[in-house]
């Protein structure tokens, strides 16, 4: 019985943080952005329901909050084209490309985990499927618009101004 | 022949390391009765062996869920928090007026490159900027139609330069501009008519030397002591008439409005209800 008090009682030393050797700390502040749109375009609509499952676990898993999760309605490109290389103009034939869309919104980034999100799901985007990435980000008004340069300029400018 | 490697598989092995990585579909790996195509004429759909639909396909077999759980908390030390103190969007537009739009694209191709990343958008809520009466009116003229009067919002969209930085540069140059701009007084501002003014004002109208000037001709008809102008502007009749004017003009024609109009109207003129 002692002898199991005591390992439990060791496992103190295993709580410090494991610092993983490839993160660094920089000091500079985070770029935060207040949505990020990823709309993905496919021809094949049961891919696009595998990757909108796919990206929405990965986000949940890295704690960033889906907004929204719609389906803009496919858009289909119709041709009609001559079916035989000469003469024949009754005989045509059509082809159409179908393009399905799947748009998912996520909400309030930082710059370094829209990074890692944005790598991760890009690196593990499937064949012929497209992606748009929207970012809005987010900044203080900047310090030279903060009060007009006009009450702090000496009077010189007048003569300038008439010249 | 040699038997395929899904006899071996045990049912609790670890999957992510058969698919560690995106890879075609190999039905010797796949231990499931997987059946795609078209079916034979009074048949099924033809098995996976040998089977180039199911080739073709993009597959997430290397993305099951306990795999993307084992990728996420690995990547979790690479991500950073939110600030908490910023959880809804009004205190983001306080802290943090200006929104700055970018789009990336991602596709197959001959080149990664693509002409429309280059387009950036600045937006502003002008109630956020250090403006006073006549720069925010300035400033209205000045940008025209990128102003939005229901949303106060003014939106840039910059794309003359080829590289996004120098978009995003330019964007911010113009704001500092025309945020300067409108806090100066050209002379020639001095000559603004009335056709210039973006809300009417009562004050030097037609209106109000009409109404005064109807007044003063029913005060000299019915022989009362003249009666000064001042006094005329500050009765409550006039009054009543100027708020329904300004109503009129800039809030455009409704039934208060007009109802409103109606009763000031017959109260400066003394008419009595028709019967």
């Amino acid at each position: 019985n002692l002898m199991g008090v005591q390992l439990a009682g060791s496992h103190v030393h295993t709580q410090e943080p494991k610092t993983n050797p490839l993160v660094s700390i920089s000091d500079e502040p985070e770029t935060l952005y207040k949505r990020l749109s990823l709309l993905v375009k496919g021809h094949d609509k049961a891919v696009l329901d595998s990757y909108e499952y796919f990206a929405v676990l990965a986000a949940k898993e890295l704690g960033i909050s889906v907004e929204k999760v719609h389906k803009p309605p496919k858009k289909i490109e119709r041709l009609t084209l001559l079916k035989s290389v000469h003469i024949y103009k009754k005989h045509r034939v059509q082809y159409e490309m179908r393009t399905h869309y799947m748009c998912l919104e996520l909400k309030h980034l930082t710059s370094s985990t829209a990074a890692v999100y944005l790598e991760y799901v890009q690196r593990n985007l499937p064949e012929g499927v497209a992606m748009e990435v929207k970012k809005t980000k987010i900044e203080k008004i900047p310090e030279h618009i903060q009060e007009p340069v006009w009450d702090t300029l000496p009077q010189i400018e007048e003569t300038e101004v008439k010249s | 022949h040699a038997p395929p490697r899904t006899e071996k598989m045990t049912v609790d092995q670890d999957w992510s390391s058969v698919y560690p990585t995106a890879a075609a579909f190999k039905p010797a790996s796949v231990p499931l009765p997987i059946r795609m195509g078209y079916p034979v004429k009074r048949g099924v759909p033809p098995p996976k062996e040998g089977n180039l639909e199911l080739i073709k396909i993009p597959n997430f077999l290397h993305l099951t869920p306990p795999a993307i759980k084992k990728h996420c908390a690995a990547l979790k030390d690479f991500c950073t928090e939110w600030p908490s103190a910023l959880d809804s969007d009004e205190k983001c537009e306080q802290h943090f007026p200006i929104e700055i739009e970018t789009v990336d694209y991602v596709s197959a191709g001959t080149s990664i490159r693509n002409p429309k990343a280059r387009v950036v958008t600045l937006r502003v809520k002008l109630s956020n900027l250090n403006l006073d009466d006549h720069a925010k009116k300035k400033l209205i003229k000045l940008v025209g139609e990128r102003y939005c009067k229901d949303t106060d919002t003014l939106t840039i969209t910059t794309d003359r330069c080829p590289l996004r930085r120098q978009n995003y540069d330019y964007g911010i140059h113009l704001l500092t501009v025309l945020y300067h701009e409108s806090w100066k007084t050209e002379m020639w501002e001095s000559e603004k008519t009335e056709e210039d003014m973006e809300e009417y004002i009562w004050e030097n109208s037609c209106s109000q030397k009409n109404a005064l000037d109807t007044l003063l001709r029913i005060k000299a008809s019915e022989n009362v002591s003249t009666v000064t102008k001042e006094e005329l502007l500050a009765s409550e009749v006039v009054k009543n008439y100027r708020n329904s004017v300004i109503a009129l003009k800039n809030e455009g024609e409704t039934e208060n409005n007009m109802s409103q109009y109606k009763e000031s109207v017959k109260k400066l003129l003394n008419i009595q209800a028709l019967p």
